[in-house]
């Protein structure tokens, strides 16, 4: 499927989630407050908690998660199944397999494939359905935006190919082949490629380190047992979290979800958990990236906390203060000097240690080493000088505005609680927002001046060979 | 288990029940009129407190072709430099306090207006829009950055295989003076270096105007309150021209083959196509439209079930049908191969073409596909954007609002023998353009 290989990155517009009561006075705040009507109780389930208009709730019979968030605002649905592995669970030899048993999932199961005509696919665009799956470090997911009347229909589907999927030889042939053409686009872009290789180098031991895509040796060889014992390992009930968005009465959404997934048992095994830790850095690491190319990027990163961690709104406030709009800093600093043609600011969220980035892409005529130092110094101007009372308050102001904009459409509130989900705590989805009108001046001076230091940073440099050069040096 | 029938035979008549009982037509949710001169539709939706804004006026590129080439794309960048009233820093200020959104870009015919807010701040909003389009300060030193940062993207540009083959594509079946005939970056590059402030300061004033603008306004909003703030925000302002719309549609050129060589590029891009000749509105453009979804569009479409599903050999292969919604549009099968898979891919692509050219869809897939594609137009609504843009798109192609209650049924109406002569009447595998753009052995 056209599926996003990567981790999620975390940017102002797209993280912002309701925080309208915050400021606007009212008591409480609810993504779907109109819509939400509280817990319910459906035999079979334990309710665990609700916050923000979303309820959760755990299938007793396999620890199946289930969050559902009501939204009669159209007749659809957006219904998502998210499995908690991701290329993080996958080690020398199996990098990709993650991404390789997400293609394998559309080539059928038991009760749902193409020589019966009911397959995934067809099914889906049979209705109309907006669907894909993506692969992402720390999670993978299946999703679909459908009318109503067809929710019984996708979900019968999804709970099949948990458990019954079929893994042929033959079809991991055909779909290897496939992966490799998506691992082959994705190197014809040099800034992806930089990026790739950023990563790689600012992980040493935490399996961050390889590409989510995979190595391409492993893309090619990785063996269908290894897949099946990989589907084993990890996609069961107790392994999952389902989330539903729309126009769904909580009760029947509840009865169908058993109905479906109830038929699957726990497994067998403790789902197992990844020990690695990444030893500390000891000094700045550079990487370069010489390929055909027109203009150069400079990329700058450092390791910085996992996405639950306290800090991580402060670093939020931090990039968006560097990025957000023709006010941000970087703009102001490199843009608007003609120096780059954009920049920016983003941290790709992690379970275990994100991924914090500044980056920018030259402008004709100005060189790496005025693009990387003006970059630098944008980040020592904070540690020193600390920002500004102004820039944070128009930076909250933003996060309200982006809340009210993502209450339109199912597929965007799936989407973003998908990535909480994968990082550990649906809740952020709520909270988040909350911590973020709560970051101080001081707060951003501190989270900068603590994680953005030089001897724990990766600098990255696509310098573009152009056609006829030498590539070596 | 659900059953296949069942689900195949329910799934259609409820969706279209819960559809209309969720609201009023589109015609009936909606409220055209003319606002200062600006064609103006709202639409109110379930979603609180958001506005979403998107707009449409006649200065895309095919305006700068009597001129210098880069200008439309120049004048669409200088719109958020700075207002005759406000800098650019001082209208970033106005937003950003309020996270508000404004954006132009510059299409083939179009500068489109993309907006969104909260109900509260749409005054400031639509005051905004209309000062920039209306009187950009258009300074020579913010001219000058747009100039560096459009003739950067341009370079940028070069290394990318799939805008290579299009553009490629696009300049081999579309005649010189054919307003989606493209300029290639070269030219762009070269127009952009010598682009004078006064040529944009022409053009602003040749092209920007009412007559022809469109706007639509979907969320929180209120027909009268919406049309009062346009009328007051472009209140005065003049001007304005039509789109282009050839006398003559384009015919095809005859088979080619083109390469454009890239080096290092692991995935070639592709491209097979022609011109139709036909717009949007034309009598065949709907049979052959869902035609092409049924041969290539999404998992279930011919290509993607052989030549990748079965065959392994690209990531991405699909048909559709382009830029026809002002101007007669192409035809195009898009994929990406690796270099040592070209060949095959290709072949595979031609056999797949030729099976469906010559043997048309079965009445099978025509019911699949019909009723997929009435089911993901009401999907499509379900959010203020789908919404907007639907609208918008619809207007371009000069129809008013009421035509989009009636698409379903026209889809539905559709026979295989309509949906097979189309086929067979607007495409000729034998005369259409093959385009590969990558690290290509027939260089």
């Amino acid at each position: 499927m056209n599926h996003r290989v990567g981790s999620p990155t975390r940017r102002v517009a797209a993280l912002a989630c309701a925080l309208a009561a915050l400021l606007g006075g009212a008591q409480t705040r609810g993504v779907y407050a109109a819509a939400a009507s509280g817990p319910v109780v459906v035999g079979g389930y334990t309710f665990v908690k609700s916050l923000g208009g979303i309820d959760e709730y755990h299938l007793d019979g396999n620890g199946l998660t289930v969050l559902l968030a009501p939204d009669h605002s159209a007749p659809v649905v957006t219904f998502q199944v998210t499995y908690r592995v991701g290329s993080f669970n996958e080690v020398t030899g199996t990098t990709g397999a993650t991404h390789i048993l997400e293609h394998l999932m559309f080539k059928g199961s038991e009760n749902f494939n193409d020589p019966k005509g009911n397959s995934v696919k067809q099914f889906l665009e049979r209705v109309g359905g907006q669907f894909n799956a993506s692969t992402a470090v720390d999670r993978t997911t299946y999703f679909a935006t459908i009318g109503r009347e067809s929710l019984e229909g996708y979900i019968a589907i999804e709970a099949d190919r948990m458990r019954h999927l079929w893994l042929h030889e033959a079809d991991r042939q055909s779909e290897m082949t496939v992966v490799r053409n998506e691992y082959e686009r994705g190197k014809n872009d040099p800034e992806n490629v930089l990026v790739e290789e950023v990563t790689a180098a600012a992980y040493e031991a935490l399996p961050y380190h390889h590409p989510t895509i995979g190595w391409k040796s492993d893309i090619e060889h990785v063996a269908i047992a290894k897949l099946h014992e990989f589907y084993d390992t990890f996609y069961w009930p107790n392994n999952a979290t389902v989330t539903v968005v729309g126009d769904i009465d909580p009760s029947a959404a509840l009865a169908l979800i058993k109905k479906y997934y109830g038929v699957h048992s726990a497994s067998p095994q403790p789902i197992p958990a990844v020990y690695t830790e990444e030893p500390q850095q000891s000094g700045p690491r550079r990487v370069l990236v010489k390929r055909p190319g027109e203009l150069g990027t400079v990329v700058i990163a450092h390791k910085v906390p996992n996405a639950r961690d306290a800090d991580q709104p402060a670093l939020e406030m931090l990039d968006a203060i560097l990025s957000s709009g023709k006010n941000a800093r970087l703009y102001r600093a490199l843009v608007d000097k003609g120096l780059a043609l954009n920049a920016g600011a983003g941290t790709d969220l992690h379970r275990d240690l994100s991924l914090h980035t500044v980056y920018a892409a030259l402008a004709p005529g100005s060189t790496h080493e005025q693009v990387e130092d003006a970059l630098v110094e944008e980040i020592a101007k904070i540690k020193t000088d600390g920002v500004t009372p102004a820039e944070i308050a128009r930076a909250k102001q933003q996060f309200v505005a982006a809340d009210a904009y993502k209450r339109d459409g199912t597929a965007a509130v799936a989407s973003e609680l998908n990535e909480w989900i994968g990082v550990g705590d649906w809740t952020l989805y709520v909270t988040f927002p909350q911590k973020f009108q709560q970051v101080t001046p001081a707060d951003v001076r501190r989270v900068a001046k603590q994680y953005l230091n030089e001897d724990q940073s990766t600098t990255g440099w696509f310098v573009p060979v152009h056609p006829g050069a030498e590539k070596g040096s | 288990m659900i059953g296949h029938n069942v689900l195949k035979k329910c799934a259609l008549p409820v969706l279209l029940l819960a559809s209309s009982s969720a609201g009023a037509t589109m015609a009936e949710q909606s409220h055209r009129t003319t606002a200062a001169g600006v064609d103006l539709v709202t639409y109110p939706t379930g979603v609180k407190d958001v506005v979403t804004i998107l707009g449409a006026l006649p200065a895309g590129d095919a305006m700068g072709r009597s001129g210098n080439i880069a200008i439309p794309t120049l004048a669409g960048m200088m719109l958020d430099r700075g207002t005759k009233a406000l800098d650019k820093f001082a209208i970033a200020d106005q937003l950003d306090n309020v996270g508000a959104e404004i954006a132009f870009g510059v299409g083939t015919q179009s500068l489109e207006i993309r907006a969104k807010c909260l109900k509260k701040d749409l005054p400031l909003v639509m005051g905004l829009i209309a000062a920039e389009l209306r009187t950009p300060a258009l300074k020579a030193q913010e001219f000058a950055k747009a100039k560096q940062q459009f003739i950067g993207s341009l370079e940028a540009s070069l290394q990318n295989t799939e805008g290579r083959a299009h553009e490629a594509f696009g300049r081999s079946v579309f005649p010189d003076d054919h307003p989606n005939h493209p300029h290639s970056i070269a030219e762009y590059i070269a127009a952009a270096k010598s682009a004078t402030l006064d040529d944009l300061k022409a053009f602003h004033a040749k092209y920007y105007g009412p007559a022809h603008m469109t706007l639509v306004l979907v969320g929180d909003v209120s027909a009268a309150g919406v049309q009062a703030e346009v009328a007051k925000a472009f209140s005065g302002w003049n001007g304005g021209q039509d789109y282009i719309r050839p006398a003559q549609p384009a015919s095809a050129s005859g088979p080619r083959e083109i390469s454009v060589p890239l080096s290092d590029k692991p995935s070639v891009s592709m491209i097979l196509g022609q011109v139709t000749g036909l717009k949007y509105r034309d009598p065949d453009a709907l049979a052959l439209r869902v035609g092409t979804a049924i041969l290539g569009h999404g998992f279930t479409g011919r290509l993607m079930g052989t030549v990748r599903d079965k065959e392994g050999l690209t990531y991405n292969i699909g048909a559709g049908i382009g830029e026809d919604s002002i101007a007669d549009g192409a035809w195009d099968i898009s994929a990406s191969f690796a270099p040592a898979l070209l060949d095959k891919g290709i072949a595979s692509t031609r056999r797949e073409l030729q099976k469906w050219w010559s043997e048309g869809v079965t009445e099978s897939e025509l019911a699949d596909r019909k009723q997929g594609l009435i089911g993901g137009y009401f999907v499509g609504l379900s959010t203020s954007g789908g919404v907007a843009s639907t609208i918008v798109t619809s207007i371009q192609r000069g129809y008013d609002v009421t035509w989009l209650d009636g698409y379903p049924e026209a889809v539905k109406a559709l026979t295989r023998a309509q949906v097979n002569n189309a086929i067979k009447t607007h495409l000729d595998p034998s005369t259409m353009v093959l385009v590969e753009a990558g690290s290509v052995r027939r260089e």
